[in-house]
């Protein structure tokens, strides 16, 4: 648990110095959720939200758009609490841009608290959208969709809700949502991340 | 050193926790602990608005090394008792972290000593302020690490024992038991 200068600084160029000063962005994330982190069987996990979503579906009688935009929004207040877990656990310094935030989602936060790490790709010219592909979702485990489900419902639609809420709480407006999911027939699962705007004047003060 | 007391003051000001350790000798109802709080935030941000010039050309690189808070062991859990890792709510022990950390707090009220007390201010990224009143007027810089690594497990057991309550509703003042003895449980191991 040194300092472990980063031999294999991976994170980019915009990288914020004091971020990856003593320890690589992927270093805090691991270290954390290696040494300093509670865990539990993910089957639990995965088991209990299907249960949430399988009755979900059965209140909203089918109705698989109200079942979206309830795990959405189940997803923030999710989101707007585990921010602060998040960051008494690892205490990183404010992202000074969009791609050291990513960094920080991909390799911090999934790796803390879902023990995975989604790639992050398909940058906008301007630096302010970007994809996380998912190789594996731990939500996502033992489940097929039913026909009727297969075209509209999001699975996986709380965590588009919880990276919106932990966002908004550092000041990030964003717009969160899945473009592709391996379940509805896709190659692959595809959660798009889209900057807004930064809200500066909601910024707590005391900060440069 | 003998805490006082322990505050936290939410985004916007209002005070969302206050509990004293030690009862202070004049008579202050709940009313003037709100106002302290709302006169502690606005202090707080006028005290940013007021950076020296010397400070405000200083480079960001002298200022990112000396915002960083050195971890101190043994603060307010015991590390010392053996037996495997133990759990602290959802932190796997032997304490809540172990490496320095980054102070978000960079340009507001940080410290103010008295000749009767000295007070800290944490404050996380989020706007939460985490104060501390110390009944010893401490000048030096370790007590202000002491107290920040202090308060940074507060905001451990806050993140767990308030963020994690399903009947909490943010922003609003906290009546939680669990909450209130894990940090009379962090005071008492000081």
């Amino acid at each position: 648990m040194s300092t472990n200068t980063g031999t294999s600084n991976t994170s980019t160029s915009g990288a914020a110095p004091s971020l990856s000063s003593y320890k690589t962005i992927k270093q805090i994330g691991e270290s954390v959720w290696k040494n300093r982190t509670v865990k539990i069987n993910a089957e639990l996990f995965t088991l209990t939200y299907g249960s949430i979503v399988s009755q979900l579906c059965q209140d909203y009688q089918r109705d698989f758009t109200k079942v979206n935009d309830r795990l959405f929004s189940m997803g923030y207040n999710i989101g707007i609490r585990l921010i602060e877990d998040f960051l008494a656990r690892s205490a990183l310094p404010r992202c000074d841009n969009f791609v050291t935030t990513s960094e920080v989602i991909s390799k911090c936060a999934f790796k803390i608290f879902l023990n995975i790490t989604p790639h992050v790709t398909n940058w906008s010219t301007s630096k302010n959208s970007f994809s996380l592909i998912f190789d594996e979702n731990p939500l996502s485990d033992f489940v097929e969709l039913p026909m009727d489900a297969s075209k509209e419902l999001w699975y996986s639609n709380i965590l588009c809700g919880v990276l919106k809420g932990a966002l908004e709480m550092v000041q990030l407006d964003c717009e969160v949502y899945f473009v592709s999911d391996v379940l509805r027939g896709n190659p692959q699962t595809e959660l798009k991340v889209k900057l807004n705007k930064i809200l500066k004047d909601e910024m707590p003060a005391g900060e440069d | 050193m003998a805490i006082q007391s322990i505050m936290i003051i939410n985004k916007s000001g209002g005070l969302i926790y206050n509990h004293n350790f030690i009862e202070p000798r004049g008579q202050m109802n709940s009313n003037d602990y709100l106002i302290i709080a709302g006169t502690l935030h606005s202090v707080f941000a006028i005290a940013t608005q007021l950076t020296p010039l010397a400070v405000q050309i200083n480079n960001k690189a002298a200022q990112n090394a000396e915002s960083d808070v050195p971890y101190i062991a043994g603060i307010g859990v015991n590390t010392e008792s053996k037996g495997g890792p133990r759990e602290l709510g959802s932190f796997m022990g032997p304490d809540y972290f172990q490496e320095s950390f980054t102070n978000w707090n960079k340009s507001g009220l940080r410290h103010m000593v008295t000749d009767d007390f000295s007070m800290f201010v944490f404050q996380s990224l989020t706007g939460l302020k985490f104060v501390l009143v110390s009944t010893n007027n401490f000048r030096s810089n370790t007590s202000v690490s002491i107290a920040e690594n202090l308060l940074r497990k507060v905001y451990c057991v806050y993140s767990d024992y308030v963020m994690k309550d399903p009947f909490y509703s943010l922003d609003m003042p906290i009546r939680s038991e669990l909450f209130e003895s894990k940090v009379k449980e962090l005071i008492d191991n000081l």
